[in-house]
């Protein structure tokens, strides 16, 4: 029994020609890679559409992985870029000024956090439609982090954005995650 | 127990490995999953990148050809559409004037005129217009198929003719003595009926226009078949079937036009004709009194 092996290893042996570890390499992902795309475009058949180009790019681009990116980053790269193309096209966002009332429950008082009592459905619930509600940025960065397990320089790496920005953007989230809570 | 919280605990406690409680409370939401038809297709299109097979997605190539092979289509139709209206704009100006004399050939003038490969040559304006000289045997060239067409159609025409003016004389081409005239029946003729379909198709406002022309058509056929009182074999020259095609190219005015301008000339025969052709092809037209009499 090897180790198993790193997703790096595995796209390069499919780009060599090894169907197996892309199988390998695709049960790996494909679950966090669509929960990614449908928490972020809430339409299923917008994430069917998306979670399969996202891999037809990755395929047709196989030959050009190179080792020093990591498999995870480069796979959300792309369904990255989707989701971005598709929000363009959609586009609801979020007021400032509602950014900023949101803000203010962060100085509550950690007794007054009302999920202390929710139910555990109910603080479920409320984290999906606080996850509906953020604007794109902060959702995606929310996405990368919790879903994707990515770091700031990496998910800096995929938005295009500086680590400060990508750090703001994860806090915003957070602070209208918790105002969902306090509702 | 009322410490106010700080921003960034939250963000530590989401940066940490596991992601804090709201990690945690992130993962016990419902793991969606994505459905088998997608892993199918994924998989799928994995296994036929390697096996060298283009993936099916790629469908949309084919899609995208066919369409730019129809704008391709439609441009080159429209293009010739466009090359028709220029060419049937431009052809009177250009075109060298081809007569074909309505008057029946002798049989041995007809062979002849049949079997001389130089016959339209024969029918060119004479040499006393040099300047127009080159130009027209260009276009002789270039127009020879529908010169033919001309010939074609007026054999019937001269087939038709009463008796009385077969026995005539074969009068000089008429209108070989008016090269000036704007426009060649042959050519215009030809490029009527050679770009017509393409300019049906094109040319929207030119349907009034087409009716117009066929009702003259069928108004010219019915005025050459028709029998016609017997002239003097000495009368004035009759006008050439080409000549009264000519006319029906006109619109109304310029036909009119004409007609005055043959009687200033003193073409008297050649403005009666063709005004009587005037008045099949326009019945309802308001003529001037003196070509009403002139009519009449």
């Amino acid at each position: 029994m090897g180790d198993p092996k790193t997703d790096e290893e595995l796209m390069l042996a499919y780009a060599g020609g090894d169907l197996l570890a892309f199988e390998m390499l695709y049960r790996r992902h494909r679950g966090m890679l669509y929960r990614f795309l449908l928490r972020n475009l809430r339409q299923r058949a917008d994430a069917d559409e998306l979670f399969q180009e996202t891999w037809s790019r990755l395929i047709a681009a196989r030959e050009r992985y190179r080792p020093e990116a990591k498999f995870t980053t480069w796979l959300l790269q792309i369904a990255h870029n989707l989701v971005i193309d598709r929000f363009r096209r959609q586009r609801p966002q979020a007021s400032a000024e509602e950014t900023e009332t949101v803000l203010r429950n962060l100085d509550a008082p950690e007794s007054e956090q009302p999920e202390r009592s929710l139910s555990e459905f109910e603080q479920r619930r409320r984290l999906q439609l606080a996850l509906e509600e953020l604007p794109e940025e902060q959702r995606v960065a929310f996405l990368l982090r919790i879903e994707g397990g990515l770091g700031l320089d990496e998910i800096g790496e995929i938005t295009g954005a500086g680590r400060e920005t990508v750090k703001s953007r994860l806090r915003y989230a957070l602070a209208r995650i918790r105002a969902r809570f306090a509702k | 127990m009322n410490t106010p919280r700080k921003p960034d605990d939250d963000l530590d406690r989401l940066l940490a490995d596991d992601g804090g409680e709201l990690g945690a409370l992130y993962r016990r939401l419902p793991r969606m999953e994505p459905p088998r038809r997608l892993d199918r297709n994924v998989l799928g299109e994995a296994a036929r990148a390697i096996h060298g097979r283009p993936p099916r997605r790629q469908r949309w190539m084919v899609g995208l050809g066919s369409a730019a092979g129809i704008v391709l289509a439609a441009g080159v139709a429209w293009h010739v559409g466009q090359d028709a209206l220029h060419q049937q704009s431009h052809e009177p100006a250009r075109s060298a004037p081809t007569y074909v004399p309505v008057q029946p050939l002798d049989e041995s003038a007809r062979r002849k005129h049949d079997n001389a490969p130089a016959a339209t040559d024969a029918m060119a304006p004479p040499p006393a217009a040099p300047a127009a000289a080159a130009p027209m045997e260009f276009q002789h060239r270039r127009s020879a198929p529908p010169v033919d067409k001309a010939k074609k159609e007026a054999a019937p025409a001269a087939q038709s003719a009463p008796p009385p003016m077969a026995a005539a004389a074969p009068p000089p081409p008429p209108a070989a003595s008016t090269p000036s005239e704007p426009f060649s029946s042959a050519d215009k003729s030809a490029a009527a009926t050679s770009t017509d379909a393409k300019a049906k198709g094109n040319l929207a406002g030119s349907a009034t226009r087409e009716q117009e022309s066929a009702r003259s058509e069928e108004a010219a056929n019915a005025s050459l078949a028709a029998p016609k009182p017997a002239r003097s074999t000495t009368g004035p020259a009759p006008t050439s079937s080409a000549e009264l095609r000519r006319d029906m190219q006109l619109a109304p005015e310029d036909w009119l036009a004409h007609i005055q301008q043959l009687l200033r000339q003193g073409r008297r025969q050649q403005a009666i004709e063709s005004l009587q052709l005037f008045r099949r092809a326009h019945p309802d037209w308001q003529l001037s009194d003196e070509l009403r009499a002139l009519s009449e």
